[in-house]
């Protein structure tokens, strides 16, 4: 057992706990484990800049995403639409307190938290002003990993438009449009988020 | 060919930021430790990460049974409201000929959570036992549930769509049922039971017995 070897020279699966030495990777590899297949390592091509506007513009997305309505319905004369927003105003009023609040955290919360955090980590980078303090805000960021759910909601607006369709006249509105972006920039902020180089960068500057 | 483990070497990775640290001496698997790099607290293996698993599944098992026999949503319609279950919501649309929906929702809030807490108790019984554990296969199958689990919300985000939008006071309307609370409670207890299992326990489990085998082969 040689366990004089430093630890940044090694690397350890995060769903098997094998070890490897780490590997040194170009932009746009990434190393599997030999024993479990999942991905060990990987350096993402352009990280923090593609990172960087991909959460910018989902922040300015999310404004519309969320008040413009996404669809709407007529019947007998009567027209009605609802946005992300109505949705949980209407849960409240009828009384779905805990549905409501689960709703505005998995599609309305999370999701904006995630990227203004994108934004706030990748912008320290971008014009290097790194502080000691994200180790902390970037360790708290990865909480949040599982909890968004805006692609399950796209998939949520999709059924609901065929339940819809069959006995009401449905309208698609400009909420639609701007959700389904919103949904994109907001996937892509986080997939080009490269969490092996920025905790890498973090700690030759403030790890001793 | 056996592949050393970090736990063998006497190093734990920090399961946030991924750094490896030097466990102490006489430090077990279960003491928390500091992360050098994040300095987050953590352990080198979730401790009693079965019995958490177990429990938040016999919940989720539990609050999948009201969350069928309660209506999920309530159509009003003149006035006169019709309750819809999770199940006549599906029988709905394979009325309507709407079949890949049906499928669509089938999965999402019967196959799913079901599969889940199967699959979990499953997982937790074959690392207790460690009879036919089969690591690479299982670990796989761990990870299929755990990429599943926040598609099964799907049900309470149409719900919530269709009470927004279906508003037009005598003419229609959709209220939320009472299996909607149930139903979200299942799922979120799935989430957390799978974010409690540890899928290094399978491995760890087929670690010591190959271990075990050379020693009785010598």
């Amino acid at each position: 057992m040689n366990t004089t070897k430093d630890t940044s020279q090694l690397i350890a699966c995060l769903q098997c706990d094998a070890l490897y030495d780490t590997p040194i990777l170009k932009q746009g590899q990434s190393a599997k484990c030999i024993r479990c297949g999942s991905i060990l390592a990987e350096r993402k091509v352009d990280s923090i800049e593609r990172s960087f506007y991909w959460s910018l513009a989902g922040i300015m997305l999310s404004v519309p995403a969320i008040l413009l309505p996404i669809m709407g319905v007529t019947l007998v004369g009567q027209y009605h639409h609802a946005s992300l927003l109505d949705c949980i105003l209407a849960l409240i009023e009828h009384g779905f307190i805990m549905i409501a609040t689960l709703v505005f955290l998995f599609t309305l919360a999370v999701p904006i938290v995630r990227l203004l955090g994108a934004f706030y980590i990748t912008s320290s980078f971008k014009f290097n002003r790194l502080k000691p303090s994200l180790l902390h805000f970037f360790r708290a960021f990865h909480h949040l990993d599982n909890w968004a759910m805006l692609n399950v909601f796209m998939l949520g607006i999709v059924v609901s438009m065929y339940k819809l369709l069959d006995d009401t006249e449905l309208s698609v509105n400009m909420g639609l449009l701007a959700f389904i972006l919103w949904l994109i920039c907001s996937t892509m902020a986080a997939s080009s988020l490269d969490q092996d180089y920025i905790w890498q960068e973090l700690e030759n500057k403030f790890v001793d | 060919m056996s592949i050393k483990t970090a736990q063998e070497s006497g190093l734990a990775l920090c399961p946030k930021c991924h750094k490896l640290n030097d466990m102490e001496e006489g430090a077990d698997i279960h003491t928390t430790m500091q992360c050098t790099r994040c300095h987050g607290m953590f352990y080198p293996r979730k401790p009693h990460s079965l019995q958490y698993t177990l429990a938040w599944n016999i919940a989720a098992l539990l609050a999948f049974i009201p969350a069928n026999i309660y209506p999920i949503m309530i159509i009003y319609s003149v006035g006169i409201g019709d309750p819809n279950t999770i199940l006549s919501g599906i029988g709905e649309f394979v009325d309507h000929g709407l079949y890949p929906i049906a499928a669509i929702i089938f999965t999402a809030s019967i196959i799913v959570p079901l599969l889940k807490i199967v699959g979990l108790f499953l997982l937790v019984y074959r690392v207790h036992t460690g009879v036919r554990l089969r690591p690479d296969k299982h670990s796989k199958f761990y990870h299929a549930l755990e990429f599943l689990g926040p598609w099964s919300m799907l049900d309470v985000f149409v719900v919530a769509l269709l009470v927004a939008v279906v508003e037009l006071g005598f003419v229609t309307s959709v209220s939320a049922g009472p299996a909607i609370n149930y139903f979200t409670l299942t799922v979120i207890f799935t989430m957390i039971a799978a974010n409690s299992f540890d899928p290094r326990l399978l491995w760890d489990k087929d670690q010591s017995n190959e271990n075990a085998k050379e020693k009785n082969d010598c």
